[in-house]
């Protein structure tokens, strides 16, 4: 018998290069004891050590979804959390690391005693989506060997960002630098295990947008209206647009006012320029940005609406999902599907917004409705007032399973240059020889 | 990652372009499997446009109800450059009750996806069905005809380099990616390519439905000038002329009248105070008005 399956074990071993050959033969054996057949053993067996022989990859190679392969990087930042999952407290590992071709986010459900700075090479790792971004998990079978630490370079070396402008930056970025003006400030306190710190929140904005920051260490002498070059800061997705985040590893640096820049205080505190909706499709989520259109459809859902007074979530019938029967609260809203022949996108209206442009208050809706008229009415109205009009709005999108929409911060009827248009339309026409 | 099912972009386009439109796109004609039920059908233009939803702002000038036993309401939609057909049946109860009832002529905006009729004979008829239909001001309109005018163009203009530049449609893919252009348009343009052959001198045609659509904006007054509403009291005063039959013009006949002729209550009315001041015309009776003559 022994001869028989020879061949076959020189062939398994040749497939898990890295697997003894004496293992392969016991749990082939102990399968034909069971009167497997052979090519059912064969493929069980690739199975079960086929993770443990992987391949090595870089980090630039992995993708969602990747299984049971090996790569060798530093630590660049962890983190220890207790959640809570399933009634039980469970401490979960988190940071990023690097191998010098890019970085990514990982997490652990065991502890592997990670230190920031370990050079380490990781085994059986497995790549998910988490929040929209790449996350290497360590699980129960991963191993973690140490290294020596002049395999990879330091972390400042790994860490460091090639500059962006702030309307490339999304969610696949884990470290950013870019040059960039405060036009926002504020300081907040919050509460952390180490006791009461002053952290620093506002926005940044140069000539291609806005974004969101954070910073966890003291910014001396920087104030709105502050050029600042930013090397290092992390970026993490909060409320559905990428924010910036300065850290200990941040460098943050004023610029004097000698260098001619793209953009003042001026400039970029003015509006945001509508742009195509086609461009708002494609990113996670975009801060401060503006669009004009046409109003294409007016979502079931719009109109007086009653929300539970607890958790805000729209009522039907006087009972909420989580709280039951509840005394609800009538609101107005809007939720409208806005499109400028590049794309469309949901845009949602709160009651403030929502009585500008539909051109009544809630209070006279309500009047009107009456105690017997279904709210159906009022929908339907809506639909009279705002079909086919044309709008701008201002706002920051997020995209989520439904697709990309946008939370109206303001609206207004776009003024047109109607005869400007036509005029650069003929100029363009009269060079093709029209 | 989360696959988000895009929703089809409305498309502004004239009328003229639309009814040249023969070549219907099915995404994939081999299995009746679920993925191929949702996916939808397009229609190609001759200048590259894939459709599968519009956006038009017209007028609509003719409604007729050409059901047999159930209602279709068939409505001509009218643009600077030909007219949109539209057919409403009960599967689009509220256009089906919007186009019984709507007044003639007047603005409206329609929101809907493209049909195709295809008789054995090899004639193509293209129409729109309506998801959402609305009455629209002359402002929307003429901001529309502004919108189409600048996408038609800025199509036309990408085509016209393709065309100068590729030999082939099968070129063209290659060609537009390595440019940056939209995959869509791409694939819109290499199809139109290669179905309708679409050459320089038929784009040259297309430039002149535009500029056609925006001289007719010209005539009209988009913007309401002082120059502008003399001449409107002037048309209101050959009106008032034209409509008296010796007892006077009743005002909202006038209205009525001049809305047909793109004049609008607010012009009118202040059309009218100032006939009223500068004794053109007089009030015999509340609601009446009178041409001096």
């Amino acid at each position: 018998m022994k001869r028989n399956i020879a061949p076959h074990i020189d062939e398994l071993t040749k497939a898990l290069e890295n697997i003894d050959r004496s293992e392969i033969e016991n749990e082939l054996y102990k399968l034909l004891e069971f009167r497997v057949p052979i090519d059912e053993a064969k493929r069980s067996i690739i199975r079960k050590f086929g993770s443990r022989s992987a391949s090595v990859k870089k980090i630039e190679d992995i993708s969602i979804g990747d299984q049971g392969f090996e790569t060798t990087v530093r630590i660049i930042e962890v983190r220890e959390r207790v959640v809570r999952v399933r009634n039980r407290d469970a401490t979960i590992f988190s940071g990023i690391l690097a191998d010098g071709t890019g970085l990514c986010y990982f997490n652990s459900w065991h502890d592997f005693s990670l230190n920031e700075n370990d050079v380490v090479c990781i085994k059986n790792i497995s790549v998910k989506n988490w929040n929209g971004r790449m996350e290497i998990n360590l699980g129960d079978r991963s191993k973690v060997i140490k290294l020596s630490d002049d395999i990879l370079p330091s972390i400042n070396e790994l860490s460091r960002a090639t500059s962006k402008k702030l309307i490339d930056i999304d969610h696949s970025d884990v470290f950013v630098s870019s040059l960039c003006i405060v036009v926002e400030l504020y300081h907040r306190n919050i509460d952390t295990r180490d006791g009461e710190i002053m952290i620093t929140e506002g926005v940044l904005a140069d000539d291609t947008g806005k974004l969101p920051f954070v910073a966890w260490i003291p910014l001396e002498n920087i104030d709105i209206g502050t050029v600042v070059d930013i090397k290092g800061a992390s970026v993490r997705m909060f409320r559905g647009v990428p924010s910036i985040y300065f850290n200990k590893n941040t460098d943050v640096s004023i610029v004097g006012g000698s260098d001619p820049l793209p953009f003042t205080l001026e400039s970029v505190s003015a509006p945001p320029v509508p742009i195509p909706i086609e461009n708002m499709l494609h990113k996670e989520g975009m801060f401060d940005v503006a669009l004009r259109g046409n109003i294409i459809s007016v979502r079931p859902g719009s109109g007086i609406v009653t929300r539970c007074p607890i958790c805000n979530r729209v009522i039907m019938k006087g009972t909420c999902r989580a709280h039951g029967s509840v005394e609800g609260i009538q609101d107005m809203r809007i939720k409208m599907v806005v499109d400028d022949g590049t794309g469309s996108i949901m845009v949602m209206l709160d009651r403030d917004l929502s009585e500008i442009v539909y051109g009544k208050t809630m209070l006279e809706v309500k009047g009107s409705q009456g105690r017997s008229i279904s709210q159906d009415v009022v929908y339907e109205n809506m639909k009279q007032v705002l079909i086919g009009k044309y709008i701008g709005a201002r706002g920051n999108t997020s995209s989520t399973e439904f697709g990309v929409s946008i939370v109206a911060s303001s609206v207004w009827d776009p003024e047109d240059d109607l005869a400007g248009r036509v005029n650069t339309l003929f100029e363009r026409l009269t060079e093709t020889g029209m | 990652m989360i696959i988000v099912v895009e929703r089809e972009v409305a498309y502004r386009i004239f009328a003229k372009e639309f009814n040249a439109s023969k070549f219907n796109m099915r995404s994939d004609e081999e299995g009746s499997s679920k993925q191929d039920v949702h996916t939808p059908n397009y229609l190609v233009t001759p200048a590259g446009a894939k459709l599968n939803r519009l956006f038009v702002v017209g007028v609509v000038t003719e409604v007729d109800n050409v059901g047999t036993d159930k209602d279709m309401w068939k409505a001509r939609v009218v643009d600077p450059s030909g007219a949109f057909t539209v057919y409403a049946g009960q599967y689009q109860p509220e256009a089906a009750i919007f186009l019984s009832t709507v007044e003639l002529p007047s603005y409206i905006a329609i929101v809907g996806k493209v049909r195709m009729y295809e008789p054995d004979d090899g004639s193509v008829f293209v129409s729109i069905r309506p998801e959402e239909i609305n009455t629209v001001d002359a402002l929307v309109r003429n901001r529309w005809v502004v919108d189409t005018a600048e996408m038609t163009l800025d199509r036309v203009e990408v085509f016209s380099k393709v065309v100068a530049e590729c030999e082939s449609s099968s070129e063209v893919t290659d060609h537009m990616r390595s440019h940056g252009m939209s995959v869509s348009l791409a694939e819109g343009i290499s199809l139109a390519m290669e179905y309708y052959h679409t050459d320089e001198a038929y784009l040259g045609n297309i430039r002149k439905v535009v500029k056609d659509c925006l001289q007719s904006l010209e005539n009209s007054q988009y913007d309401d000038g002082v120059g502008a509403e003399e001449d409107i009291e002037d048309r209101i005063l050959g009106l008032l002329v034209d409509m008296n039959s010796g007892k006077g013009v009743d005002y909202a006949e006038l209205i009525k009248a001049a809305s047909a002729r793109e004049i609008y209550e607010d012009a009118v009315d202040v059309a009218v105070r100032s006939l009223l001041a500068k004794g053109h015309c007089y009030e015999p009776k509340i609601g009446i008005l009178k041409p001096v003559q």
